[in-house]
């Protein structure tokens, strides 16, 4: 039972449970992570039940607290035995036919924790094929596990139709796709829809998610939190909430909704149930990255990448360096102070005068470059319609009791894109003008209101957003930058797009990708000498006017820009000459924003 | 642990009961239960409820054990209650339905056939108590324990009685539940009854009746609906408030069952406080087949209270020890006025007249008549100098308060308007952001936005605390008691100090001059202020966090309850006083005549001031108004005024402290050529000066050989 060599692919719960300490000692200490399944890269059908198994995400919701038996006493009617069994990485009791559960002695019960966490929203697709490439087992598929699978013979059906898409796709007629209909003839494994399951942030993207159950409580997961969960895989067909017998409401007052007993229990084929044995926070989700790698070296590449960036990056703005250091900047920037009121670090950029006349779909263009980039990213048209219909703002959904996701529940780093060009005169109503009102608490704040009905709370994000506009956003920012275009390059943009796409070879690509996401978590250090700072801004003060007003917040922008410049050139001290840099770039920028000419083209 | 002795225990509520007695005002001694076992034996009542409390001065251990296994002690209670009522029975009692006549002649039907000796009766048949109580019993916490959040509640609490607080997210409709099932035989019409303690059961398969298991007939069983007792039953979801939860988690929910008399207590979106045992339950159904290890918990409620959402607890308990401390500072006023909105440089007179706007002044109904003591403020200034921050903190430091715009985010407004019901048709009121603050703050920002009918309205709030409506047949007056802070924006983009106050802030005189205290926040550059900014601001980016002050920032937690404790008292503004008020009010309008007044200075000012002195000492905590509070109030008032007017004063005309203060001593003496240098000093200082100011100034002159002093430093006199 306790033979510490036995392999992580064929450990269950009951030996786990006989060691816990050694198993997760062993388990922190394994070189191969990538020998447990991951279920992002792995399809769950292919994984047996009650096997160690990972996935990696980001928390969605989380549900009360469940209580379960950690001990229990069964009976066996066949043998006259007693046994004493545990509740504990599992859903099921492993009970035979003439065995039954004592529930009147011997009972302990403990908490665990139920979450619900969804594969990363946005994950771009490059990072995902990387992703793919190291954690797919191939094995897997030649074995289905079906033997080792608990009372498969009866349900193993429900796996192959739920995995069929048609079966499941059900039309989500008007609002009321969560009412049940009820079940015809032929035995439809769902009757609510699969996005309504799957509750995922963004709209159209394929996902998949999975209820971790967690027992240690200690590592204060929060909301929208990356992390990987190693844990004991769950996928009893007999967990589906579907299966649930006709209840007599006369005799048994209802405690839960219909609804909301089959939301909160989906059918495991998809969504998988895990037994967390261990949960780490993840600070990203580059693939790229590895974990030795020493800042100093990373520092001194940084001009390397940074060129190339800039080249793609200038080139693709149509000949516009400044704009392509703006952009750089942007893509590095993240939160890094949050106190009381205020928070650093946000850099909302808004590239205006983009040559929408030429190009109708410039944004995207631009877009579908960066996201080759980034390992997070979404792009949202900013429509009349869109504003109106979309729900921007996660909503407490109590005939389910669950927290009903909007696209603004992103993982810290998420680099959301949003283009005003595609915005066409029209009426917003009430929910559009809520719908503006949540993006700019975001942009300003980085803040995200939740709906709770009753009242709303405020959660705190960390969320890049740039603004691709013709004219100045109606959105705030922290820095608006006007485009100007070079001539020449406003001729040839097709062929540049092309000959960007010829440069970012793979091997640059993916310098700059780790480039880009290194730079985020590089401590950044502001030195004590800033008599400099202090001289400057006292200056400025004093040829401020009414015109052109200098404010604290313009020396918070400035700071914070000075920050992000000193570290894309892989400095990690503020430094004159950097500072210096920082205030040409502010004053062209200033320049260009106050002579502002009629939008070319 | 050794058993506890139950049987003793039920013995000591039975005397608890019959002994128990309060004495109250006059005397007379009143016996607590015995009246309430009166009362429920002549059925004229149903819950009977035992406070922890009373219990608690007889008994401190058995509270302990009723706390912590409630369920077995609230029926212990029950059958203690049961075999006590008939000795507490004076008359016959009326059947009050059905159920009655029926227990009635099952009771009757009991002694008859008790007439037969040594018969052997089938103990199933027997009347299950459940039946024939009529009766609830319920406990009622200490009132010394504390509510739990729901996120605390865990597997530790199984079985106790607990208290939480929460928001009721659902709350099923009110059902009959089965207590007791009542049978009928088909065969031998023999009764058969079932008590049914959880939430479902299985109907017995055939009759057990002694005639039926002679005969083998195995008689069907048919449900007695009229027989069976019923209780009312009624689920509700509570969901913790949003201050009880973590950063980054979302709201816990729990279920509370509640049962009889604690049914129809709430609807969804009330705040409420539930007691009640915190018990688990076995699954059934889908769940116990499928997820057999799992067990659902619920509240079995013993109480359900609406809360008022201003009826905060904590704000009303008094201070600690270490609180106590903390607060023990000499400079108090300066200490808490730096605490608001510490994020935010300087501005540190704005911040001292917020916290006045939240201590608020008393109000006085001498007469019949009615002045408000709350404080309104309007905060103007260019864009960008924080003040849409400073409204925002104040919403979240007030315990009451509405953040609102001068549009109005709702259709409503900011006074109120008269909707008409879509379902009913009927006409109803509903109140906008101004109603909704009543005895709160009101922040409004774009104050100078507002629509022209709230306008109007808002003159009324402003003076009298009420809104008037007349509209669609409705008339009627809605309590406003609110302090305003309102922020507003120049007309023309930036301030120009070369126009008045309307024709910078657009609006009537008439309006502003009901604001207590009008603020122009500017922003301009100065060398030695903008360095001491840049150092702040560089210093937040260099270490990531606030600069440490000289005074550290009270937590919002404390402040809050500071100002609830000062609004406890009601200052007086003593008689001798007055003198010193009038006078200062009479310097005031004469000042006002003299220099180019921009802003009015009326008998509004005289109010203004006393209500800030009020509220002055309030934050002293003292019940008399002291000539600093009164100075301190005329040193805001200038001050404030001065933010309107020293933007001229400096720049076209450039006139230096020194300068001032000697127009000041002029002015003092008048016709006379000596004047007290102590009543210089006390006009001074209420013009915002300081005491070493006015000493430089003092003895700069006299070096000019303006004026002399006197040996003792006591008079000035002019040469």
């Amino acid at each position: 039972m306790q033979d510490i060599t036995h392999d992580f692919e064929t450990v269950s719960p009951e030996i786990w449970r006989a060691n816990e300490e050694k198993w997760k000692e062993r388990l922190l200490k394994l070189q191969n992570w990538h020998k447990i399944p991951l279920i992002n890269s792995n399809a769950s059908h292919n994984l047996s039940d009650a096997s160690l198994a990972r996935f990696r995400g980001m928390v969605q919701d989380m549900h009360n607290p469940e209580f379960y038996f950690e001990e229990f006493e069964v009976f066996n009617s066949s043998t006259n035995e007693i046994q004493t069994k545990s509740g504990k990485f599992t859903d099921t009791a492993s009970i035979l036919e003439n065995e039954k559960i004592n529930y009147t002695e011997n009972l302990k019960s403990a908490q665990r924790q139920t979450m619900v966490v969804v594969s990363l929203p946005g994950l771009n697709e490059w990072a995902q094929r990387i992703e793919d490439e190291k954690n797919y087992i191939k094995h897997l598929e030649n074995q289905p596990n079906t033997s080792k699978r608990l009372n498969a013979p009866i349900l193993k059906r429900s796996y192959d139709e739920t995995e069929d898409e048609n079966a499941m796709e059900v039309v989500e007629g008007d609002n009321k796709k969560h009412a049940r209909h009820v079940e015809d003839t032929k035995d439809q494994p769902s009757s609510v829809s699969r996005e309504h399951l799957l509750n995922f942030p963004l709209p159209d993207v394929p996902s998949k998610s999975c209820i971790v159950k967690i027992y240690d409580d200690s590592e204060n997961i929060k909301i929208n939190d990356m992390v990987e969960v190693v844990g004991f895989l769950s996928v009893d067909p007999a967990l589906s909430g579907e299966f649930q017998q006709e209840k007599n409401p006369l005799l048994e007052p209802m405690v839960e909704s219909e609804v909301e007993t089959i939301t909160h229990n989906p059918p495991p084929s998809l969504v998988p149930r895990l037994h967390a044995v261990y949960i780490k926070k993840l600070d990203h989700c580059n693939p790229l990255l590895k974990d030795s790698v020493d800042e100093e070296s990373l520092l001194r590449d940084a001009n390397t990448s940074r060129e190339h960036l800039l080249k793609a990056l200038s080139e693709l703005l149509l000949g516009d360096r400044l704009a392509a250091e703006y952009l750089i900047c942007h893509l590095i920037a993240c939160v890094y102070l949050r106190q009381d009121t205020i928070t650093l670090g946000q850099f909302c950029l808004n590239i205006s005068n983009l040559p929408t006349q030429k190009y109708p779909n410039y944004a995207k263009q631009l877009y579908d470059i960066i996201k080759q980039f980034v390992t997070k990213s979404y792009y949202l048209p900013l429509t009349v319609d869109n504003m109106n219909t979309i729900a921007l703002l996660p909503k407490k959904d109590y005939d389910c009791n669950r927290l009903t996701s909007g696209i603004l529940q992103l993982s810290k780093h998420t680099h959301l894109v949003l283009d005003e060009t595609k915005m066409e005169q029209g009426r917003l109503d009430a929910a559009g003008v809520q719908n503006l009102a949540a993006l700019g608490s975001l942009i300003k704040q980085q803040k995200v209101e939740y709906d709770f009905k009753y009242y709303k709370m405020e959660f705190d994000s960390d969320i890049a957003v740039l603004i691709l506009s013709e004219g100045k956003s109606l959105l705030p920012s922290d820095v608006h930058v006007p485009l100007r275009p070079e001539q020449s390059s406003l001729e040839i943009f097709n062929a540049i797009v092309e000959a960007a796409t010829y440069y970012l070879k793979e091997d640059i690509m993916d310098m700059i990708r780790v480039y880009l996401t290194r730079l985020k978590l590089v401590k950044f250090t502001i030195g004590e000498d800033l008599k400099f700072v202090n001289d400057d801004f006292v200056e400025m003060r004093s040829k401020s006017d009414s015109e052109n007003p200098v404010t604290a917040d313009d020396l918070h922008r400035l700071l914070v820009l000075a920050r992000l410049v000193s570290l894309s050139r892989g400095c990690s001290t503020l430094g004159k000459e950097c500072w210096d840099i920082t205030k040409r770039m502010e004053d062209e920028r200033i320049g260009r924003v106050k002579n502002r000419v009629a939008p070319t083209l | 642990m050794a058993m506890r002795d139950y049987s003793a225990d039920k013995e000591s509520f039975k005397n608890f009961f019959i002994d128990f007695c309060q004495t109250d005002d006059d005397g007379n001694k009143l016996f607590k239960y015995s009246e309430q076992l009166t009362r429920v034996a002549h059925k004229e009542q149903v819950p009977f409820v035992v406070e922890l409390d009373d219990l608690y001065e007889v008994n401190e251990d058995l509270v302990e054990a009723v706390r912590n296994n409630t369920r077995r002690y609230t029926n212990m209670v029950s059958d203690v209650v049961y075999e006590m009522l008939p000795d507490y029975k004076h008359r016959e009692v009326d059947a009050k339905d059905a159920l009655d006549v029926y227990i009635e002649h099952r009771i009757m039907l009991e002694s008859r056939n008790h007439r037969i000796p040594g018969e052997m009766r089938d103990p199933r048949n027997r009347y299950p108590p459940e039946l024939i109580r009529r009766f609830e019993v319920y406990f009622k916490d200490l009132s010394t324990s504390k509510c739990m959040p729901i996120r605390e509640v865990k597997a530790e609490q199984i079985g106790k009685l607990v208290t939480v607080r929460g928001i009721v997210t659902r709350c099923t409709d009110v059902k009959p539940l089965l207590v007791v099932a009542t049978y009928s035989c088909s065969a031998c019409g023999a009764e058969t009854y079932q008590p049914v303690k959880a939430l479902q059961f299985t109907p017995p398969p055939a009759c057990t009746a002694d005639e039926c298991r002679l005969n083998k007939t195995a008689g069907q069983l048919h449900l007695q609906t009229r027989g069976s007792r019923f209780q009312k039953f009624q689920e509700l979801k509570i969901q913790e408030h949003s201050d009880q939860v973590p950063v980054g988690h979302i709201p816990r929910q729990l279920s509370v069952y509640c049962r009889g008399e604690t049914t129809r207590r709430a609807q969804p979106g009330d705040h409420v406080a539930v007691t009640g045992i915190f018990l688990p339950m076995l699954n059934a159904g889908f769940r116990q087949i499928v997820q057999g290890l799992l067990s659902d918990t619920y509240l079995e409620a013993h109480s359900v209270t609406c809360l008022n959402q201003s009826d905060e607890n904590e704000l009303t308990e008094a201070l600690t020890e270490e609180e106590l401390a903390e607060l023990a500072d000499e400079d108090l006023y300066s200490r808490m006025a730096r605490s608001l909105a510490p994020e935010i440089y300087g501005h540190e007179d704005v911040k001292k007249a917020l916290l006045l706007l939240l201590v608020g002044g008393v109000d006085k109904r001498p007469n019949g008549m009615k002045i408000r003591g709350n404080i309104n403020i309007c905060l103007m200034g260019d864009p960008g100098v924080a003040k849409s921050q400073l409204l925002n903190y104040i919403d979240r430091l007030a315990p009451r308060s509405q953040y609102t715009t001068g549009r109005g985010s709702s259709g409503v407004g900011l006074t109120a308007a008269v909707l008409k019901d879509p379902f009913t048709g009927e006409m109803m009121l509903e109140g906008g952001a101004l109603v909704l603050a009543d005895q709160g703050v009101c922040c409004i920002d774009e104050f100078d936005k507002m629509a022209d009918a709230d306008r109007t309205a808002i003159h009324e709030v402003m003076e009298q605390q009420t809104i008037s409506i007349a509209k669609a047949g409705i008339m009627t007056c809605l309590n406003a008691r609110v302090s305003i802070l309102a922020a507003a924006n120049p007309a023309y983009g930036r301030y120009n100090p070369k126009r008045t106050i309307e024709q910078n802030i657009q609006l009537p005189a008439a309006l502003l001059s009901r604001f207590d205290l009008l603020w122009l926040i500017q922003d301009k550059p100065n060398r030695d202020k903008d360095l001491e900014l840049a150092k702040h601001i560089a210093y937040v980016h260099q270490h990531s966090s606030q600069p440490p002050t000289q005074v550290r920032a009270l937590s919002m937690k404390l402040v809050r309850r500071y100002v609830a404790l000062t609004k406890r008292k009601q200052p007086v503004v003593p008689r001798n006083l007055a003198d010193y008020i009038v006078s200062s009010y009479v310097e005031l309008r004469r000042e006002a005549r003299n220099s180019r007044d921009v802003t009015f200075t009326s008998a509004r000012n005289l109010l203004a001031i006393l209500r800030l002195s009020t509220a002055l000492a309030r934050l002293r905590l003292s019940d008399v108004v002291e000539k600093e509070d009164v100075s301190e109030a005329i040193r805001l008032v200038d001050v404030s005024k001065q933010s309107l007017t020293h933007i001229d004063e400096n720049v076209q005309r450039g006139i230096s402290a020194t300068d001032r203060i000697f127009a000041i001593v002029r002015d003092l003496a008048g016709t006379n050529t000596t004047v007290k240098i102590a009543d210089v000093i006390e006009r001074c200082v209420d013009k915002g000066f300081k005491p070493d100011q006015v000493d430089a100034c003092i003895e700069e002159y006299e070096n000019l050989n303006v004026w002399q002093v006197n040996q003792v430093r006591t008079k000035i006199t002019f040469m």
